[in-house]
């Protein structure tokens, strides 16, 4: 099934979190981690299918952000707790367009 | 974190004491099921993906018939641990080639307030290390016992 660019965001951002922690994980729990190139691979193969421009403006919020991309629930960015817009909403919740908040400028992914 | 407060991070509705996959791809599946049928989760399909890109980074078989899937996702909003217990066993590409018989799945949110993912996981992993506890949370039949066994019998 192809993935929105959405949902290639998340995950793009998820494995860079994965990345990141990975010392902890070794070092603190004891985990093997042998792959870290494996997985910094299928982050790179990931990025190819993510629009330039999408890509850019990720790029971009996470220069100003921990995390580029906030959570939605009860119709509020959990990024800066400001209530969406009604118009928002209907478009937010199929995982299908990139929105971003009016506010912050994060790009939105509503968890339910 | 102790075991008094890990049992609070375990529900009778993700515990599945008669797990049927024998695969890791299938078990994964399994596990995340709870989560979309009780509204956990909205899309199982990215859960799986960043579980399964996980795996790329080393296997969550950490041998003696033990697993810890575990990943960070947007996905969620808050931590869920799901317990499974095979009898047969799964072929999970443990450190060990052993086939597993517990397994934990461990989602939470990239961010949280008290910041518990990583001991949570340090403490799973911890528990299961001591082999008294281990077997009994392998042999547990049901929820309540499987709680006990967390809080060493």
């Amino acid at each position: 099934m192809t993935r929105s660019q959405l949902e290639l965001l998340v995950l793009y951002q998820d494995i860079n979190l994965m990345l990141q922690e990975t010392e902890d994980e070794e070092k603190g729990i004891g985990f093997r981690l042998e792959g870290r190139e494996r997985l910094q691979q299928a982050k790179d193969e990931l990025a190819k299918k993510i629009e330039p421009r999408f890509l850019r403006s990720y790029h971009r919020l996470s220069t100003r952000y921990k995390h580029s991309i906030a959570p939605v629930q009860k119709d509020t960015c959990l990024g800066c707790f400001a209530k969406l817009p009604t118009s928002y909403i209907s478009k937010g919740r199929d995982d299908q367009s990139i929105i971003t908040c009016e506010q912050c400028g994060r790009i939105l992914y509503w968890i339910e | 974190m102790n075991s008094t407060e890990l049992k609070d991070f375990f529900q009778e509705g993700f515990f599945l004491k008669n797990i049927s996959s024998e695969t890791k791809s299938d078990v994964l599946k399994e596990l995340v099921q709870p989560l979309v049928d009780r509204g956990k989760i909205k899309n199982a399909r990215l859960v799986l993906e960043i579980l399964n890109k996980r795996e790329t980074l080393g296997s969550t078989g950490i041998g003696k018939g033990v697993a810890i899937p575990h990943c960070r996702t947007l996905v969620v909003s808050d931590i869920h641990i799901v317990v499974g217990i095979s009898k047969k066993g799964i072929r999970y590409d443990a450190i060990d080639k052993k086939e597993v018989h517990l397994i934990f799945l461990i989602v939470a949110p990239p961010q949280e307030k008290s910041n518990l993912y990583l001991p949570i996981l340090g403490k799973i992993v911890e528990m299961v290390h001591d082999s008294k506890t281990r077997k009994a949370l392998m042999k547990a039949e049901d929820f309540s016992s499987f709680i006990k066994a967390i809080q060493g019998g």
